[in-house]
C-alpha cells in the first residue's frame, strides 16, 4: 500500500545528524537552534541549514499544536459522505475549503468520504450538515457520528 | 461539564497562539517585538499554554519517511456497557492512533497508520474483535488524503489521566 498523494514517494534521506534534530525537537519544539547545536556538538548554522533542508524537502516540520478547546471547537462530528454523479475527489476537495472540515480522506469502505469537521457548539451542527456539506454537488448522503470523548489522538506521521 | 478551558485564553494568547501556529519556531523576542510586549510576557504566556495543555510543540514527520501508510478507520459496535473500557484497551494499543466515543454510527472509531493489509488484519481479527463486548468492527481504509490539518488536536493533560 502506498499514499497515494501525487508526488514522488521516495523519502528523502535522512543522515544521523538529519534524525538526532528531530528527536531533540520532538521533546522540545521549541529548543532554539543554538540550544540543540550545543547538545550536537556542531554550529547552530548547521541546525538552521538541516532544518531548512529537511523542511523544503516536506520530511518533517515542527508544528504548534493547539487544543480543540483552546480553539473553541466543542464539538468534533465524524462524517461519512456518499457521492453520487460527480467526481469523489472533486467533491472533497470542496468540501475540504470549510475551515471546519479539518480532514478529508477518500475511502474504500461503505462511504466515498470521511470528513472530522470541528464546530464551536451544537446550535452550529444542523446549518453546517445540512446547509454547508449538503449543498456540495454531488453529496448524496452522510452519515455523522458526534464525539462524546477523545480518549486518544496522536498523529506524528502526517501527510506533508 | 468541565470549565470550557478557551475561555482562558484572553486577546494576546490568542494572537501569540496564531503566531506560533504559522511559525512554531518563531524565537520570544520576534513575538514580543511583532505584538509590542517584553519578551519574558510571550515566555510566561507560552510556558502557561503548555503546563496547561492548550499547546503544544511537536515535529510531525511526512507519511513517506514512515513507508506511506494508509490511514485505516474502524467503526466498532460494541455492548454499550463495555464502550468505557474498550475505549482504554485501544488506546494502549501502539497501532492505534486515535480512539473517539462517538454517537449515532459507531460506538468507537479507532484510527491508525498501516503499511500493509496483513498487520490490519491481523490487529483487528486477533486483538479489536476478541476483545469482550466487541460486535462487530467495520474496517475502512483510506487511499488518499486530500486535507489533514495538523495544527490542532486533542491534547492529553497526562495530569489528569494515566
Amino acid at each position: 500500500m502506498q499514499m497515494r498523494s501525487g508526488r514522488a514517494i521516495t523519502p528523502p534521506l535522512l543522515d544521523a545528524l538529519d534524525s538526532n534534530i528531530i528527536e531533540i525537537l520532538r521533546t522540545n519544539g521549541r529548543a532554539t537552534n543554538q540550544d540543540i547545536a550545543k547538545q550536537l556538538s556542531v554550529t547552530a548554522a548547521t541546525i538552521s541549514a538541516r532544518l531548512q533542508k529537511m523542511e523544503d524537502a516536506r520530511a518533517m516540520r515542527v508544528v504548534a499544536v493547539t487544543d480543540f478547546a483552546a480553539r473553541g471547537y466543542n464539538v468534533i462530528i465524524a462524517v461519512g459522505v456518499k457521492v453520487r454523479g460527480r467526481n469523489v475527489q472533486d467533491v472533497g476537495r470542496d468540501l475540504g475549503k470549510f475551515p471546519e472540515v479539518l480532514s478529508v480522506n477518500i475511502m474504500n469502505g461503505s462511504h466515498d468520504l470521511e470528513l472530522l469537521v470541528a464546530l464551536h457548539d451544537f446550535s452550529e451542527v444542523q446549518e453546517f450538515l445540512y446547509d454547508h456539506i449538503a449543498g456540495i454537488a454531488g453529496v448524496a448522503q452522510i452519515e455523522a457520528g458526534v464525539a462524546v470523548d477523545i480518549v486518544k489522538y496522536e498523529f506524528n506521521v502526517v501527510p506533508l | 461539564m468541565t470549565e470550557p478551558s478557551w475561555q482562558r485564553l484572553d486577546a494576546l494568547d490568542h494572537k501569540i497562539v496564531d503566531k506560533l501556529s504559522r511559525d512554531a519556531r518563531i524565537s520570544n523576542r520576534a513575538i514580543a517585538a511583532e505584538l509590542g510586549v517584553t519578551e519574558g510576557t510571550i515566555r510566561t504566556r507560552i510556558k502557561r499554554l503548555q503546563n496547561e495543555g492548550l499547546i503544544q510543540f511537536t515535529v510531525v514527520t511526512d507519511f513517506r519517511m514512515a513507508g506511506s501508510p494508509n490511514l485505516c478507520m474502524l467503526g466498532i459496535d460494541a455492548d454499550p456497557s463495555r464502550v468505557t473500557e474498550l475505549a482504554e484497551r485501544l488506546k494502549h494499543m501502539p497501532e492505534i492512533s486515535c480512539v473517539i466515543l462517538m454517537l449515532g454510527r459507531y460506538n468507537l472509531l479507532a484510527m491508525g497508520l498501516f503499511t500493509n493489509i496483513e498487520q490490519l488484519n491481523e490487529l483487528v481479527i486477533d486483538q479489536i474483535r476478541s476483545l469482550p463486548g466487541v460486535q462487530q468492527v467495520n474496517t475502512a481504509i483510506s487511499v488518499h488524503n486530500l486535507k489533514y490539518e495538523a495544527s490542532v488536536a486533542k491534547i492529553a493533560t497526562t495530569k489528569q489521566e494515566d
